[in-house]
């Protein structure tokens, strides 16, 4: 650890930006706004991080990590400006298409009334339930939204903002009336499996609802606190119960060269293939960072987009973090459970469950989840370091609605996305270098089993596990989220209790802006847009 | 003409002999009904077998709170806890750091002798443990005052019954960030991740684990379960937190003593008595309306059952708004533990440590690994009671011999899991009461191999058979699982946590109230001064 004792220079910058992924790029655009001299440094040779388009072969470009971006919070793309920047956003009228592998299937439109008709067929018991679960999911959401939006309250020392915070999450909860506030209290710590059974018989409709309680996590839906989980993705978005599905044009790394073009617009400097090894501090204050090169790097604020336990761990100083909270930020969950896997198709695969409307009903996400007991099974692999072998899958055909990806292969040609769980980062027997491909077998092997004939389909495939999603994108454990966001690590105690505000109590100027910061992962840009408030009211104070 | 009753108490169980202790001591005429021939609802001692008397259901004490203790003058009514002494993790040959015959993972009270033993383990964890012991401490010091609670409704506008809140709020901010987080994580967390923060070895991991999942549905990895952990820390015995004891005679044994009490200050008692309905009438509850046909008028009405039983079981179908009513069916019981009561011929020997001695005066638990009990939930999930289940054994007659004939022993096996809720295909609890009993016998004899030749008699208690003979809803121990959401403002209904119920002088005195099961007594303690209160009665 080289500088961590450097006396201060004078810092050409006033924020330095440690790693350029989406909410990096968010902090970094509006701190430049608010006339901060700020610099971006990402490891990589591209920004965006996990919200990335990547070349699969010639001609197919496809979404590396994330596939979807309507989360992204709309008044990051206002003030931003995004559109001018670039970004056009596509969101088709079907949600989620959950085929069984009976042939039958279940849709979710943006259109409540036309889900619930869809849904009469299989059930008139969830046809008439819907519209009313979807009304609570909205009105939970956006409870939980307002929470999202503020920074969370100081629970140890409450100030006057704090207070005016209070308030007004008081107001909205209020606002919930006296119905839905006692729900969601008692909703939160719930298991999703026993929030979607409150409203719905059918195994495969629950199951296709409570994927967004699991989406991401080392949890089953029968794990307590994975009904906060989906009301949290259901936070900010117009997507009800069956959550939001909106493709950028050109995929997720699209979104990121618009937040890059918005920041540079904005004078923020971004510089890549520069990887940051340490944060100095000197005196309980963060002065900036050392590159891989050994080039010193001086700054009024040192702000992190790495996920916490590894900006903690790694790259602070263990003695000027102290024992206590390092071994507190070593003790940060970052399970990573999720693989990714890319396929490149000759063309469009025939769901039988769609009928002869795969052209329209695939547009959106396609979740397989048999059931509830056979997504628990899925994880119960994972609990015992072992991946599924019929694993959960959420997959997208993103060149159905954006044809640009697939631009330069031959016509009829797609790609598919699919986020396949349970992966564990560990294994007990074997490591993901030589089992990755099995996994991926096991994921094609799900989809001939609603999809027969997909595997035939496939030019290129490309697996990427968890182990990958560490050495590649720097997340911690491989998850996705930067921190498991259970209901340990929520709110005013993501990622630690007593450092949820973006700052690191004990090292003053020293930022968190990442997914593992309050109100947590997926491309919203809500940490980012949060942390750039708090630092631009600090450092406005410190002039 | 009906007799008449200032209050009447359904069920003679801990918490509602309790309340009727105090209702009595503030001078109201008081009336408990017990359906059963004996006192006591889960907490009863009997004669299973000749000679063998059993704590049938509830085996042990910690929780029951000193103030009851105290201001019932319980010791006065014969009230003797037996203290038990540490926890005996008995493992099979070829696990643990000694070579040879098997190791054993043994915790006693003597720390110093705890601390050595863990050290033989793992020198972080022997340090870790001090640490650990007194961060719980603390915790459980915390807590304390919830548990004489009265919780506030969240969704009223009314702000004096937040006021206890505003208190507690202060007392966490003097707590160090250190307590502040290992609090948060408490509430949230799964007694194994939190656990395992500390801790690396697995057998203790599995043992310190398990008291997260007493009376749950949920296995050590599911998040929630640590607060079940801190739960059963806030048990006191003479002021030491912390504390197990068995009662001389049994569990029935408390129950005895404060039936006394409750006598003593007055109340009348009926066993025998099964009530069949509450009489509402312009929507306040004006008595009760025996299984024989009698009627008891009452000036309010307690029920120490669990909601289901009073609100479905109890009242007119109608009486209660729909809203309400599917609040209450949606409270989650899930009965998930068994009990198995053997009468020994002779002590088992386990192999990691043969014959009699200090390890088996304790509890013995059946925890060898995290992936063991882990696999002993997944069994569950599914609708399968555990194959390999994970059982806290206690031999009561090493400190109570009176349980016994001369010689022989009874042995109180608590197990989980056994689902009420069985899948399909396995049939009926009638159906597996005996391949479970078996289950039990096979495990423990992995650990124990001479079991089987000492018993003499087997009396298996399934979900189905607790919820038959004390009325508990789905087996359940807690009258209600102790989930995050089923806690507090929430217990048994959101907004309806303040022991009164929709109906007017109809109040809840049961663990299905906060702050929840085990034989604690608070419930029952404070549903009294509350409807004391709301008379404008002095409380004591």
């Amino acid at each position: 650890m080289t500088g961590s004792n450097a006396a201060p220079t004078v810092a050409t910058w006033d924020a330095v930006i440690v790693g350029g992924g989406h909410n990096a790029l968010v902090t970094a655009a509006y701190l430049a706004k608010g006339g901060l001299r700020t610099l971006v440094l990402e490891r990589r040779e591209r920004v965006g991080g996990a919200a990335d388009t990547s070349a699969l072969a010639k001609g197919f470009r496809v979404p590396a990590l994330a596939h979807t971006v309507g989360r992204l919070r709309p008044s990051v793309h206002r003030d931003l400006d995004l559109k001018r920047h670039g970004l056009a956003l596509m969101a088709p009228e079907v949600r989620v298409f959950a085929p069984s592998p009976g042939g039958r299937g279940v849709t979710f439109f943006d259109d409540v009334a036309r889900t619930s008709e869809g849904l009469r067929s299989i059930s008139p018991a969830d046809a008439d339930a819907y519209p009313a679960f979807d009304r609570l999911v909205r009105s939970l959401g956006r409870f939980l939204d307002e929470l999202g939006r503020s920074t969370p309250v100081d629970v140890k020392a409450p100030g006057l903002g704090d207070a005016l915070t209070g308030l007004k999450l008081g107001r909205t909860f209020r606002g919930l009336g006296r119905r839905d506030s006692q729900t969601i209290l008692r909703v939160l710590p719930m298991a999703v499996a026993d929030f979607v059974a409150e409203a719905f018989e059918t195994d495969v409709v629950r199951a296709a609802l409570a994927w967004r309680g699991v989406r991401y996590c080392a949890v089953g839906p029968w794990s307590a606190g994975t009904a906060a989980i989906l009301l949290m993705d259901a936070a900010g978005n117009d997507g009800g119960a069956a959550g939001d599905s909106v493709f950028a044009r050109g995929g997720p790394g699209a979104l990121s060269a618009a937040l890059a073009s918005a920041a540079r617009a904005a004078g923020a400097e971004i510089r890549t293939g520069a990887e940051v090894t340490a944060i100095t501090t000197h005196d309980g204050r963060a002065t900036g960072v050392v590159l891989a090169s050994g080039e010193e790097i001086a700054a009024r604020a040192v702000v992190s987009g790495a996920d916490p336990k590894r900006t903690l761990v790694d790259l602070v100083d263990p003695v000027a973090l102290g024992p206590s909270l390092g071994w507190r930020a070593g003790n940060i969950r970052t399970p990573g459970v999720v693989a990714k896997v890319n396929l490149a198709l000759k063309k469009l695969p025939v769901f039988p469950a769609a009928g002869g409307d795969g052209e329209r009903l695939l547009r959106g996400r396609i979740v397989v989840a048999p059931g509830i007991d056979a997504m628990e099974r899925a994880f119960d692999a994972s609990k015992s370091g072992r991946f599924s072998g019929t694993p959960i899958l959420e997959a997208t055909i993103p060149s159905l609605v954006d044809p640009l990806l697939v631009e330069g292969a031959k016509p009829g040609s797609h790609v598919m996305s699919v986020i396949a769980q349970y992966a564990p980062y560990k294994l007990g027997d074997g490591d993901w270098a030589t089992s990755a491909e099995a996994f991926g077998d096991a994921v094609v092997a799900v989809l001939e089993s609603v999809a027969p004939g997909i595997g035939k389909l496939v030019t290129h495939r490309q697996v990427i596990s968890p182990v990958d999603f560490e050495r590649d994108y720097g997340l911690t454990g491989g998850h996705p989220l930067h921190a498991e966001p259970g209901l340990d690590q929520f709110y005013a105690w993501r990622p630690m209790f007593g450092h949820g505000r973006y700052r690191i109590g004990g090292i003053d100027g020293l930022y968190l802006c990442g997914s593992g910061a309050h109100p947590g992962g997926g491309i919203t840009g809500g940490p980012g847009q949060n942390a750039a408030r708090e630092i631009l009211g600090d450092l406005k104070k410190r002039r | 003409m009906a007799q008449r009753y200032d209050a009447v108490i359904i069920g003679g169980g801990h918490n509602g002999l309790i309340s009727a202790a105090y209702l009595a001591r503030a001078g109201m005429t008081t009336l408990v009904l017990e359906q059963r021939h004996v006192l006591g609802g889960a907490a009863v001692t009997e004669e299973v077998f000749p000679g063998f008397r059993f704590s049938i259901f509830s085996y042990v004490v910690s929780l029951l709170r000193p103030e009851i203790i105290r201001e019932l003058n319980l010791p006065a009514h014969g009230l003797d806890i037996l203290p038990l002494d540490g926890t005996f993790t008995p493992l099979r040959p070829g696990e643990g750091p000694r070579a040879g015959g098997g190791d054993y993972l043994w915790r006693v009270n003597d720390h110093g002798r705890t601390i050595r033993e863990l050290r033989r383990w793992s020198k972080n964890d022997a340090e870790a443990y001090e640490e650990y012991g007194q961060l719980m401490v603390d915790m459980a010091r915390f807590i304390k005052p919830i548990l004489s609670m009265v919780p506030p409704d969240p969704s009223s506008n009314d702000p004096r019954p937040f006021l206890p809140l505003t208190t507690l709020l202060r007392s966490f901010q003097k707590l160090s960030e250190r307590r502040q987080a290992v609090f948060v994580q408490l509430m949230t967390m799964s007694a194994f991740d939190f656990l395992s923060q500390w801790f690396e070895t697995d057998p203790l991991i599995a043992t310190m684990s398990a008291s997260g999942i007493i009376g749950t549905y949920q296995g050590i990895k599911g998040p929630g379960t640590a607060y079940v952990l801190l739960h059963h820390y806030m048990g006191e015995i003479d002021g030491a937190f912390r504390a197990w004891g068995i009662p001389k005679g049994g569990t029935g044994g408390i129950s005895n003593a404060i039936g006394s009490a409750a006598r003593a200050n007055g109340a009348e008692i009926r066993t025998e008595a099964r009530v069949a309905t509450i009489r509402v009438g312009g929507g306040r509850a004006s008595g009760v309306v025996l299984e024989s046909g009698e009627e008891i008028e009452a000036g309010a009405v307690l029920s120490s059952l669990d909601s289901r039983q009073t609100f479905i079981n109890l009242l007119e179908p109608g009486t209660l708004d729909a809203g309400f009513e599917a609040e209450v069916r949606r409270f989650k019981f899930r009965g998930s533990s068994g009990k198995v009561n053997m009468a020994l011929d002779g002590l088992p020997s386990f192999t990691a440590l043969p014959g009699p001695g200090e390890h088996l005066r304790g509890a013995i638990s059946i925890s060898p690994s995290t992936d063991e009990m882990e696999q002993a939930y997944d069994d569950a999930k599914y609708g399968h009671w555990s194959r390999r289940p994970y059982i806290d054994i206690i031999i009561p007659t090493l400190v109570d011999p009176s349980m016994a004939p001369p010689g022989k022993h009874v042995m109180s096996c608590f197990v989980q899991y056994a689902p009420y809720h069985l899948d399909p295909s396995l049939g009926s609890w009638d159906d597996n009461r005996e391949a479970f009993g078996d289950a039990v016998v096979d495990r423990i004899s992995e650990f124990a191999p001479d079991l089987k030749s000492k018993i003499l008699h087997r009396n298996v208690q399934t979900p189905l058979d607790i919820e038959r003979t004390t009325g508990l809803s789905e087996g359940n121990i807690f009258q209600g699982e102790l989930s995050l959401e089923q806690l507090f403002f929430s217990r048994p209904v959101p907004g309806w946590a303040r022991f009164r119920t929709p109906v007017r002088d109809l109040w809840l005195c049961g663990s299905a109230t906060h702050p929840g099961g085990g034989i604690m007594g608070a419930n029952g303690r404070i549903a009294a001064m509350e409807l004391l209160r709301s008379r404008g009665k002095r409380v004591a």
